[in-house]
C-alpha cells in the first residue's frame, strides 16, 4: 500500500510517516497542497490522507484537485477540530474523517477497509 | 389573610429601596434613581389633585366671608342708626324744651329764682336728663341758678363753651369738666332781652342717662356704642377704647352737619366691623360722633364654626389624598421597577450566555491549537516505542533524545495555550490593572493565527512609539476586543486584510481601531447594530447580541465607541478609552 499525507504540521506528519513505514505502509509526506498536486501528478497512490485546514489550499479543495488527477486515489480526512461547517460534513463521509491526536491502529485500520473496499 | 397581607405589603411597599444593590444589575436598569421617580410621581399627582381642591376652597371661604360681612355691616349699621336717631332725639329734645322756655317765658321771669326753680322741675319733669338750668348775661355772670349744686353767683367769662355760644343762637357743647369736676353737657340758647341786649338760658345734660340710653343699644358683650368728638377724644366710657376722655386713633369722618354713617378701612389687627355716625339735631350740629363697633370673631361665630368643619373636612380629604396617591405611586413605580429588574436581569443573562458562547467558542480554537501538539507528542512518543517494539538492537541515544526533545517541545506549546486560556477564564472576575494593550491584542489574535494562514488574512498591527498602558477591567477590555476581532474574521473574506491600529488621542485618552476590508455593513443597518438581537448572520452563526454587549462593556469601562462602514468596502469600529478608569464607572 502506498500513501501520501498532506498536513502543514510537520512534525506530526513526518513521525506519522516513520510509524507507517515500520508497519509496512510505504508514506510519503508534503506540507502543502500545491506539493500534493505535483506528487500525485509523478506518482500513483493508492490513498491520501489530508488535513481539513491547510494554509492556501483547504482539505476539501484539495480532494477535488487530486480526483481529477487521479480517479481511483481514496481519501482519509484528518482535523484538529470538528467540522467547521455543514458543507465541509456534507463533503466528508463520516468513515473517512479522524480527529487529531491520531491513534496509528486506527489509522491503518481504515486504510485497510478503504483499499478493500475499494 | 396572612397571604393577603403579604401581597398587600409586597405591591405597596417600595421594594424598589434595595435598588442598586446589584453592582452587575445596576447598569441594566433604565432609571438610576427610583426614589426620585416616586418623589417626582407623588409630588405631581399631588399637585394635580390638591390644587383645584385648595381653590375651591378659597373661593368659597371667600364668598362666604363677603356674605357674612355684608350681614354685619347691615347690622352694624342698623344699630348705628338707631342708635344715632335716638341720640340725636334726646340732643332735640331738651334743647327745644329750652328754645321753648325762652321763647314764652320772658327774661324777667327767668331770672326770678322761684319761677326758675318751677321751670327746672317742669321740664325734669316733662323730659328728664337734666342736672340743673340757669341764666346767663353776656359777661358770663351766672344770674338766676336752679339746681343742687352751689354755682348761684359763678362767672363763666373764661370757659371754652360761653365764649362758642355767644356766636351761635343754639349752642351744644362737648363733654367737660366745669366747675363741678364732673362730665358733663351744656346745652345754651342765646335770646335778646326787652333792651335788645343777650342773655343765655343755659342747661346741663344729665351724662349718666345718656350713657344709659348708649349701653342701652349694646346688644350682647360684642358691641361697643360710644362717642367720640371730631378730634377722637372719647366723650363717653367705651369697653374697646377706654375711659372718657381718652384719645383714640380712629379715622373720623369728615365734619358734616348731615347725619352720615362713614366705615372705617379694615385694619388686619382690628377684628372689629365699625361704623361712624356724626350726632346732629335738626336746628344745630353737635360736637360728638357716634362709633358703633361690633366685634367680627365673635359675630362671626357661625362662619368660624363652618369654616372649622370645612378645614376639617378638607384636611381630612388631603391626608386621604395623599395617602392613596403615595400608595398609588408606591404601587406604579414597584410594578415599573419590578419590570426593569426583570428587564436587567434578562440582560444579565443575556450578557453571560453571550460571554459563555465566547468560551465556547473560545474553547474550539484552543482544541484546534492543542490537538496539533498533542497529535505530535502522541505520534513521537508513538514513534520511541515502535523503536524498541520493532527493531532489535538499541537504537542510539541521540535519536531518541531528538525525539523525547520533540515531546517535551509540544508539551511546550499545550502548556502556553493553557496559560493563555486561564487567562481569559480569570477575566470574568472584575478587577482592575494595569494592562499592556500590546499583549493583550496579540493574545486575542493569537487565537486567530491558524484561521489567518488558513483563510490568508492579512492581521497587521500598529502601535505608538509609547506603548499605551491602561488602568482598566482587563476581563471586560479582552471580552470588547474578542467579539470585535472575531466580528471582523467573520466578515472578512480570504485574502482581505484586518488592522488594527492604537494611538494616542489625548495624555489620558487613547484610541483602539479595528478596521476590516470586508463585507461592510448597510448603511440602513448601521444605526440598528447596537440594538440587542439584531443581526444579519444568517443560520445560528449569530445571536443579536455581540455588539449589544459590546457598546454596553465598552460604556462600562468608561470609553465610547462608534462604526464607519461602507457596503462593499469594509468596517472600522473606533474605540476610545480613558487611560484610567473611574472606580465609579464600574459599579
Amino acid at each position: 500500500m502506498k500513501i501520501i499525507l498532506v498536513d502543514d504540521e510537520q512534525k506530526f506528519i513526518n513521525m506519522l510517516a516513520k510509524r507507517l513505514t515500520m508497519r509496512g505502509i510505504q508514506a510519503d509526506v508534503v506540507f502543502t497542497g500545491r506539493d500534493a498536486i505535483n506528487r500525485v501528478k509523478d506518482t500513483a497512490y493508492d490513498v491520501a490522507v489530508l488535513d481539513v485546514k491547510m494554509p492556501g489550499i483547504s482539505g476539501i479543495q484539495l480532494k477535488k484537485e487530486l480526483k481529477s488527477i487521479d480517479s481511483d486515489l481514496k481519501f482519509i480526512f484528518v482535523t484538529g477540530h470538528g467540522i467547521a461547517s455543514r458543507s465541509e460534513a456534507n463533503m466528508i463521509e463520516e468513515d473517512l474523517y479522524l480527529s487529531k491526536p491520531l491513534d496509528i491502529e486506527t489509522l491503518i485500520k481504515k486504510l485497510n477497509k478503504i483499499i478493500k473496499t475499494g | 389573610m396572612i397571604k393577603i397581607n403579604q401581597t398587600f405589603i409586597k405591591n405597596f411597599w417600595p421594594t424598589f429601596h434595595n435598588h442598586g444593590q446589584n453592582s452587575h444589575l445596576k447598569s441594566f436598569y433604565t432609571f438610576t434613581d427610583y426614589w426620585r421617580l416616586w418623589v417626582l410621581s407623588v409630588l405631581i399627582l399631588i399637585a394635580t389633585a390638591l390644587l383645584p381642591l385648595c381653590i375651591v376652597t378659597i373661593i368659597h371661604y371667600q364668598l362666604i366671608q363677603k356674605s357674612v360681612d355684608s350681614e354685619l355691616n347691615l347690622r352694624a349699621e342698623r344699630l348705628s342708626s338707631n342708635a344715632t336717631s335716638a341720640i340725636n332725639f334726646f340732643m332735640e329734645e331738651r334743647l327745644d324744651a329750652l328754645i321753648f322756655t325762652v321763647n314764652e317765658i320772658g327774661y324777667d321771669q327767668l331770672t326770678n329764682k322761684r319761677k326758675l326753680d318751677e321751670i327746672f322741675k317742669n321740664l325734669k319733669l316733662g323730659f328728664g336728663g337734666l342736672t340743673d338750668l340757669s341764666v346767663l348775661d353776656t359777661d358770663g355772670n351766672q344770674i338766676n341758678y336752679s339746681g343742687p349744686f352751689n354755682l348761684e353767683g359763678k362767672n363763666y367769662k373764661n370757659q371754652a363753651w360761653f365764649s362758642e355760644s355767644l356766636g351761635k343762637k343754639y349752642f351744644i357743647s362737648e363733654v367737660f369738666n366745669g366747675y363741678r369736676d364732673l362730665p358733663h353737657i351744656i346745652i345754651a340758647v342765646r335770646s335778646a332781652k326787652p333792651d335788645g341786649s343777650f342773655f343765655i338760658l343755659r342747661a346741663t345734660l344729665d351724662t349718666e342717662r345718656l350713657f344709659q340710653k348708649l349701653t342701652s343699644y349694646r346688644t350682647g358683650d360684642h358691641a361697643d356704642l360710644f362717642l367720640v368728638n371730631h378730634e377722637g377724644i372719647l366723650q363717653t366710657p367705651s369697653v374697646n377704647k377706654g375711659a372718657i376722655f381718652e384719645e383714640t386713633d380712629l379715622i373720623l369722618p369728615k365734619n358734616s352737619g348731615n347725619r352720615e354713617i362713614v366705615e372705617t378701612p379694615p385694619q388686619k389687627t382690628d377684628l372689629f366691623i365699625s361704623k361712624h355716625s356724626v350726632i346732629s339735631t335738626k336746628i344745630v350740629g353737635t360736637p360728638f360722633i357716634l362709633v358703633v363697633q361690633k366685634k367680627k370673631a365673635d359675630m362671626m361665630h357661625t362662619w368660624l364654626d363652618l369654616r372649622r368643619n370645612i378645614n376639617w373636612t378638607v384636611g381630612i380629604s388631603a391626608v386621604l389624598i395623599v395617602l392613596v396617591i403615595s400608595f398609588a405611586s408606591t404601587f406604579m413605580v414597584n410594578k415599573l421597577f419590578l419590570a426593569d429588574k426583570e428587564k436587567a436581569e434578562t440582560m444579565l443573562q443575556m450578557e453571560q450566555s453571550h460571554q459563555l458562547a465566547s468560551i465556547g467558542q473560545l474553547a474550539a480554537g484552543v482544541a484546534h491549537e492543542i490537538n496539533n501538539p498533542l497529535a505530535v507528542i502522541n505520534q513521537t512518543a508513538g514513534y520511541i516505542k515502535d523503536l524498541f517494539s520493532f527493531k532489535d538492537e538499541p537504537r542510539n541515544d541521540e535519536e531518541i533524545v531528538e525525539y523525547i526533545d520533540s515531546i517535551l517541545d509540544s508539551v511546550d506549546r499545550c502548556g502556553t495555550i493553557t496559560q493563555q486560556l486561564l487567562g481569559f477564564v480569570r477575566q470574568f472576575d472584575i478587577k482592575i490593572k494595569k494592562v499592556c494593550l500590546k499583549k493583550i491584542i496579540a493574545d486575542v489574535l493569537n487565537f486567530h493565527k491558524k484561521e489567518a494562514e488558513y483563510r490568508q488574512i492579512n492581521v497587521s498591527t500598529s502601535f505608538p512609539d509609547i506603548i499605551p498602558e491602561i488602568i482598566t477591567d482587563k476581563g471586560k477590555l479582552q471580552q470588547i476586543l474578542i467579539n470585535l476581532i472575531n466580528n471582523a474574521f467573520q466578515a472578512v473574506d480570504e485574502g482581505c486584510s484586518i488592522n488594527i491600529i492604537v494611538s494616542w488621542i489625548t495624555m489620558g485618552t487613547i484610541e483602539i481601531v479595528i478596521q476590516d476590508t470586508g463585507c461592510g455593513i448597510p448603511e440602513e443597518n448601521l444605526s440598528q447594530i447596537h440594538e440587542p438581537f439584531f443581526s444579519t448572520k444568517q443560520g445560528r452563526k449569530g445571536t443579536g447580541l455581540g455588539l449589544s454587549i459590546t457598546y454596553g462593556l465598552v460604556k462600562k469601562i468608561g470609553g465610547t465607541i462608534s462604526v464607519q462602514s461602507t457596503e462593499g468596502v469594509g468596517t472600522a469600529f473606533t474605540i476610545v478609552l480613558p487611560v484610567k478608569i473611574q472606580e465609579k464607572e464600574l459599579e
